[in-house]
């Protein structure tokens, strides 16, 4: 018998319910994104409809009660991003999905998350812009993801380019979320997020979930413990652990003290989380490469562009004959750059093809000026690049 | 010298050092709402065996925020202007044992935070809302809020105010609130055994405490108080006509569904006994 709300000693039921068994699914990528989540024992959903992410939260309104989660549809992005807040700190795994204009009403909570520490997750499945733009496919969000919150504060982001990793790339959103205690952002695109593919799910003792570190556990009392210190990436004591945690998002000292305030103690404060993030980028980001050896030139390449990108780079070198090289960053943010400087040799001509009119191409240049003759960006607007299209603009260049 | 018996639910020293004294205004009306609360809900504690842990203490910003600021012994959250609501409905739905008490105020309630406020009635989420309404905005320096009268001047409004203001509980009260109230910091024993009430209802309790702000109105807090007991008008006495008084007293106490026990009921409907979907 199901006990009544008022008897249930805990919270909500046992996450094990009502996820997938392992096998084969053939699903949309924002399913496969809900799917991914419930795997990593995210508990609540709290969202707001918009083209082209909606599928997440329609799947999630269904998805979510099985498995003895909770999901609601708040008023608005503001909201939704906010209650994850509440959700976080109330001790349970939370998310929510949106599309440009909505990620530009969450980005104020973004930033509490970043500066109170909160492991959250946004997934934003990009449509183009700006204003309504449309809802077409785009990369036009990620230097927002980057830079879109007021204030300094690193930010975690991946790129998923397949129906398999919006599931895999959800999981590992909770986990980077949970180990470093601050937001992850899943920046998909509105082609990932409606492409319907495959998906395996493997058995749920081969998903690796990481929960985030605890003062119980590692034996701090409440006297001494510090929320906002200890460590780099200080534990986190949930609301109703008897802790008595005064979260705030002003500038703090480790114990959450805000009356001490000093430049010194800002700087302090605000120095911390950057390089809980951007000090441990080794750790974090992620890149994949495909024949750095012999390359004279360069395709560099994120999120859906990356299949392109790499069909483009085979013909490239099977069809014309050029010897282009392919990295893809798996997780633009924190952007590898160091990583970047070890693997890339003296090249002639870096291309960086985007659904947008040339944002990463910024970091890339920054980062690898020294490296090439030049970095020509192969912009797209409202559709994914054909894999022609950017070899044609690759012949234009190098011949 | 005998301590103040409240005391035991603030922090007086953290582990970086004291965290006294409250940062509020001499005469400021948030250190009484912070006392009478605190009262109410030792009352709760005591009476209903309700433990400490399951309390919790949600603000937005503006001077109300200040209240749950780090020197309260309770989980706490100082969050963002206006979206306290927002967060408390998050950890409701994380915990929903949790007994949550939000501060905010007639800027953040009433203005920034107004989408939320209303749809947390709608909802009737379970929470203990505590309104104090200044009719103005005192943290940034005495601006004119949605509560502020027609003719004030304030900071934003040096030629006065042509604005009208919004009725908060008037506004709880249709958009389905539980429970609503409207009270004076100069009504202790009022505002406590409502806190009490609110804190026992399962739904939105809806609380508005007129509060006086003496650095804006440039008026000394005795009087502003006096002032309160003289232009407030309890529902009893005021019949059809208030006198151009305000109305305090309840304006609703009714049993509504509570939205996690709504939703409790859909997540029942999956629940088995050998922990399977029953498809």
């Amino acid at each position: 018998m199901a006990k009544t709300p008022r008897d249930r000693k805990g919270v909500v039921s046992s996450p094990d319910l009502g996820l997938l068994k392992p096998g084969k699914y053939y699903l949309q990528g924002n399913q496969a994104c809900i799917e991914g989540a419930l795997m990593a024992g995210c508990r609540v959903y709290a969202g707001y409809p918009i083209t082209p992410a909606v599928e997440t939260m329609e799947y999630a309104s269904q998805r979510f009660p099985q498995a003895g989660c909770r999901f609601i549809q708040m008023e608005d992005e503001i909201a939704s991003a906010c209650a994850l807040i509440g959700s976080s700190w109330g001790g349970a795994k939370a998310m929510t999905a949106t599309s440009g204009p909505g990620f530009s009403l969450m980005q104020e909570a973004i930033s509490i998350g970043v500066m109170s520490e909160t492991p959250m997750v946004i997934v934003d499945i990009q449509r183009a812009g700006p204003g309504q733009g449309y809802i077409t496919a785009s990369q036009q969000d990620i230097m927002q993801a980057r830079w879109g919150h007021h204030g300094d504060g690193p930010i975690i982001a991946l790129a998923p380019s397949s129906v398999q990793e919006m599931f895999d790339f959800t999981i590992e959103a909770f986990n980077l979320s949970e180990q470093w205690r601050t937001p992850v952002l899943v920046m998909a695109e509105e082609t990932v997020g409606h492409m319907r593919e495959p998906v395996l799910v493997p058995h749920t003792d081969a998903i690796e979930t990481i929960e985030r570190k605890k003062p119980q556990d590692l034996g701090i009392s409440p006297r001494d413990y510090l929320p906002w210190g200890h460590d780099t990436v200080a534990p986190m004591a949930n609301w109703g652990e008897g802790y008595n945690v005064n979260f705030v998002a002003l500038v703090h000292l480790e114990d959450g003290n805000i009356t001490k305030y000093s430049p010194q103690a800002n700087y302090h404060c605000v120095e911390r989380l950057q390089r809980k993030i951007e000090g441990n980028v080794r750790e974090i980001a992620r890149i994949e490469t495909k024949f750095l050896e012999d390359c004279k030139h360069l395709i560099i390449c994120y999120g859906a562009v990356s299949r392109t990108g790499m069909e483009a780079v085979i013909e490239a070198r099977e069809v014309s004959g050029l010897e282009v090289g392919y990295i893809r960053l798996v997780t633009p943010w924190p952007f590898p750059e160091e990583q970047l400087r070890e693997i890339v040799g003296e090249v002639n001509t870096i291309f960086v093809p985007e659904m947008n009119l040339g944002m990463m191409r910024h970091p890339i240049t920054e980062a690898l000026r020294d490296r090439c003759r030049k970095v020509v960006s192969i912009p797209s607007l409202g559709t994914l690049h054909s894999p022609e299209y950017i070899l044609s603009k690759v012949r234009e260049e190098v011949s | 010298m005998k301590k103040h018996p409240m005391l035991k639910y603030l922090k007086e020293e953290g582990p970086l050092g004291p965290r006294m004294p409250l940062i509020f205004c001499p005469g400021c009306g948030s250190g009484q709402v912070l006392n009478y609360t605190l009262y109410a809900v030792d009352r709760v504690i005591e009476e209903d065996g309700i433990s400490k842990e399951r309390f919790l203490f949600i603000s937005g910003i503006g001077c109300s925020g200040r209240i749950t600021s780090h020197y309260l012994n309770f989980d706490s959250a100082w969050t963002i202007h206006g979206r306290a609501l927002a967060v408390a409905t998050g950890a409701l739905l994380a915990n929903p044992q949790f007994r949550v008490i939000v501060f905010t105020g007639d800027g953040d309630t009433g203005s920034i935070g107004g989408n939320h406020f209303i749809h947390a009635c709608r909802r009737n989420i379970d929470v203990t809302i505590l309104c104090l309404n200044n009719g103005l905005y005192g943290m940034t320096g005495g601006q004119h809020a949605p509560t502020t009268p027609i003719g004030a001047i304030t900071t934003t409004t040096p030629y006065s105010n042509r604005e009208g203001a919004f009725d908060l509980c008037k506004l709880a009260e249709t958009a389905g609130a539980s429970y609503v109230a409207r009270w004076t910091t100069a009504h202790p024993r009022q505002v406590i055994k409502s806190i009490v009430k609110g804190l026992r209802k399962k739904g939105t309790a809806f609380i508005e405490i007129l509060s006086q702000c003496p650095v804006h109105e440039k008026i000394p807090a005795t009087t502003l108080l006096k002032q309160f007991r003289k232009n407030t008008v309890p529902f009893s006495k005021a019949g059809e006509l208030t006198d151009g008084k305000t109305l305090i007293g309840e304006f609703c106490d009714v049993e509504r569904r509570e939205w996690n026990e709504a939703y409790q009921e859909i997540i029942d409907q999956f629940l088995i006994h050998d922990g399977g979907i029953d498809e």
